[in-house]
């Protein structure tokens, strides 16, 4: 970056021509920025921070209002303090959702990931047409939700789809793809998986690309098997950038509303239903506003904590 | 995945055939007869995985172009998408899905840009502080917000509205937005700033003359990254409009589905429609989209 800045005659004056008027001869211009660049940053920040706070940063402290209030979509209603996360914690619909919603992420992020990385291993590999493959098999992640759950419930939505007639003319019986609870289940986990992979092995493939070829020659020449290549080469050197994706993805799993919501609705019997559909539910279809947006802020809390957590991380481990 | 077990009994005859016609061709290629297997081997593995991973996708596509039951055509048909765009509200979902997700894509890289350059080029803490409180944003999820901006879009008479549909997507591709720009800036050395201050530059001149001139894949990857975004959503299109000719494609999709359950045909031709724009984006401009970017951005903060 800007530290790479050679000693040459001209990158001295440089020093002494900060931005926006002499600097006079600062050592460092970087931390001593002139009263008038500071100026400019701030406007050309300033759309940014606007939008921040309108957007983001006001919304989430009325949604602390509504969560501690008994209003509706109209009023706010009178302060009753706790009593809307005291209601929500006790309820069993918020913590089956909230077990859902931790096995949904467990599967989402480490299926996606494993599907991803194994994929992007063989996409490494001289492959004939490897590039078009790369290509095809980002379409899941690029494809709108809305239509390839459409695509999805042609294929499973019915005893006569296409998927549970194979499976009764296989002699297997015919499974309830998205009527029985179990299955519905796991059905929306690996439609999940196929919505995120493509994007596990974008990031794999990048942090594979930059790992040195040599390293692997070298530990060949020392007898190392294609196992130990790949726990004690490939995984560690490409660990930073599995970290992140792991991060991002448990973001994506969590606030996920429509794989579930278009393929299942949060059923049956509310056997899919995550934190987020609860939420959307409870505040849309009961009208019951204070205790939506307490499950709402419950999640986000636990979010701002985890994500705040593992940032610090990230900067620890990127700085090392 | 039981598919790519079946076919590994085919590969291994195909490639046996390979193998012998290359054996008795001219083989220049130092190319060992094991790694040559391994190739087809692979090759006919990773076909088999893209070949069941895209049954969905195939299917929505082969319904679309096929007659409907109630029709007399045969074989490949256009009709299906005739009869959506006579029958339903399909060109105006479509003409508000462009329009939404066009004004998203501009403004939220002009708000992103000038941003994205400050967080590349200040070091200050407070600059650092707005790049962590953009980090935290960025994870919450949209429906703690979607609640409390719709009482205030309501107010505002936001609701069922395509501009307060924009400015909550620009607000929700704002931050990932600023970080893949900062990303791509951090590319670009500073020197040839300095150099343009030299020639007496301000700041800001240096910024959209030098730096943003040079910034076009940044520009675009983060463009492709709000276009998806846009395109594709659907929590807070569920909870904004209203009434049929404002929704978007998303929206549109979705009711025509639920009210035509059994009209396969016309529901896939309608999926079509949705889906080809961000794949013509991806297949046009994929090499400018890097997902590392992303997570390199994250990193680098």
């Amino acid at each position: 970056m800007s530290t790479t800045t050679t000693k040459s005659g001209l990158a001295r004056a440089r020093q002494g021509l900060a931005p926006g008027g002499p600097g006079g001869g600062a050592p460092n211009r970087k931390s001593k920025l002139s009263a008038q660049t500071r100026r400019t940053f701030f406007w050309l920040l300033l759309p940014s921070i606007v939008l921040l706070i309108l957007i983001n940063g006001y919304p989430l402290i009325y949604a602390g209002v509504q969560a501690t209030h008994d209003g509706s979509l109209i009023e706010t209603g009178n302060f009753v303090g706790v009593d809307n996360f005291a209601s929500v914690v006790a309820s069993e619909a918020f913590w089956k959702a909230a077990r859902f919603t931790l096995l949904f992420t467990i599967v989402g992020v480490f299926g996606s990931w494993a599907v991803g990385l194994g994929l992007a291993l063989l996409l490494r590999t001289k492959i004939p047409a490897g590039g078009l493959f790369k290509v095809l098999l980002l379409l899941p992640w690029v494809v709108p939700i809305v239509v390839s759950s459409t695509a999805w419930n042609w294929l499973v939505g019915t005893p006569d789809s296409l998927i549970p007639a194979m499976f009764r003319n296989l002699g297997l019986g015919t499974p309830l793809f998205l009527a029985d609870p179990t299955l519905a289940a796991i059905t929306v986990m690996v439609f999940k998986v196929w919505v995120s992979f493509p994007f596990m092995m974008m990031m794999t493939s990048a942090a594979l690309a930059s790992v040195d070829g040599t390293v692997y020659e070298a530990a060949s020449m020392d007898g190392a098997s294609r196992w130990q290549q790949f726990s004690q080469i490939t995984l560690p050197l490409t660990a930073r950038s599995t970290y992140i994706s792991w991060i991002l993805m448990t973001i994506f799993c969590v606030n996920d509303f429509p794989t579930i919501y278009l393929l299942t609705g949060g059923g049956p019997v509310d056997a899919t239903t995550s934190l987020v559909v609860l939420a959307y539910r409870t505040v849309f279809q009961d009208f019951q506003t204070g205790p939506g947006v307490a499950i709402a802020f419950l999640m986000t809390i636990t979010l701002v904590v985890v994500s705040v957590l593992l940032y610090r991380q990230i900067r620890k481990s990127s700085v090392e | 995945m039981s598919a790519a077990v079946h076919t590994q009994p085919q590969s291994r005859s195909a490639l046996g055939a390979s193998g012998t016609t290359k054996g008795t061709g001219k083989s220049k290629r130092v190319l060992s007869d094991a790694g040559m297997r391994g190739r087809w081997w692979r090759f006919t593995l990773i076909l088999a995985i893209t070949a069941v991973v895209l049954v969905p996708i195939m299917v929505t596509v082969v319904l679309a172009f096929s007659p409907s039951p109630t029709s007399t055509a045969t074989g490949f048909t256009f009709e299906n998408f005739g009869n959506v765009f006579s029958q339903t509200l399909a060109s105006t979902w479509l003409s508000n899905s462009l329009i939404t997700t066009l004004s998203t894509v501009v403004v939220s890289v002009a708000v992103a840009a000038p941003a994205g350059y400050v967080l590349s080029r200040g070091r200050s803490k407070a600059v650092s502080g707005y790049s962590l409180l953009l980090f935290v944003m960025q994870s919450l999820p949209i429906i703690t917000s979607v609640v409390p901006l719709f009482i205030l879009f309501a107010g505002l008479g936001l609701v069922d509205n395509l501009m307060g549909l924009t400015i909550i997507y620009v607000g929700s591709t704002m931050t990932v937005a600023t970080w893949m720009m900062a990303a791509y800036f951090d590319s670009i050395p500073i020197s040839l700033e300095e150099a343009s201050w030299i020639d007496g530059c301000s700041v800001f001149g240096s910024f959209t003359k030098v730096v943003l001139r040079n910034s076009l894949p940044g520009i675009l990857s983060t463009a492709i990254f709000a276009f998806l975004l846009a395109w594709n959503d659907y929590l807070v299109a569920i909870v904004f409009l209203r009434s049929s000719e404002i929704f978007t494609l998303p929206m549109g999709v979705q009711s025509f589905f639920q009210q035509n359950q059994t009209d396969w045909t016309s529901v896939m031709a309608l999926a079509v429609v949705m889906m080809l724009p961000p794949i013509i984006v991806f297949a046009t401009l994929n090499k400018y989209f890097s997902v590392g970017g992303i997570g390199g951005s994250l990193a680098g903060r």
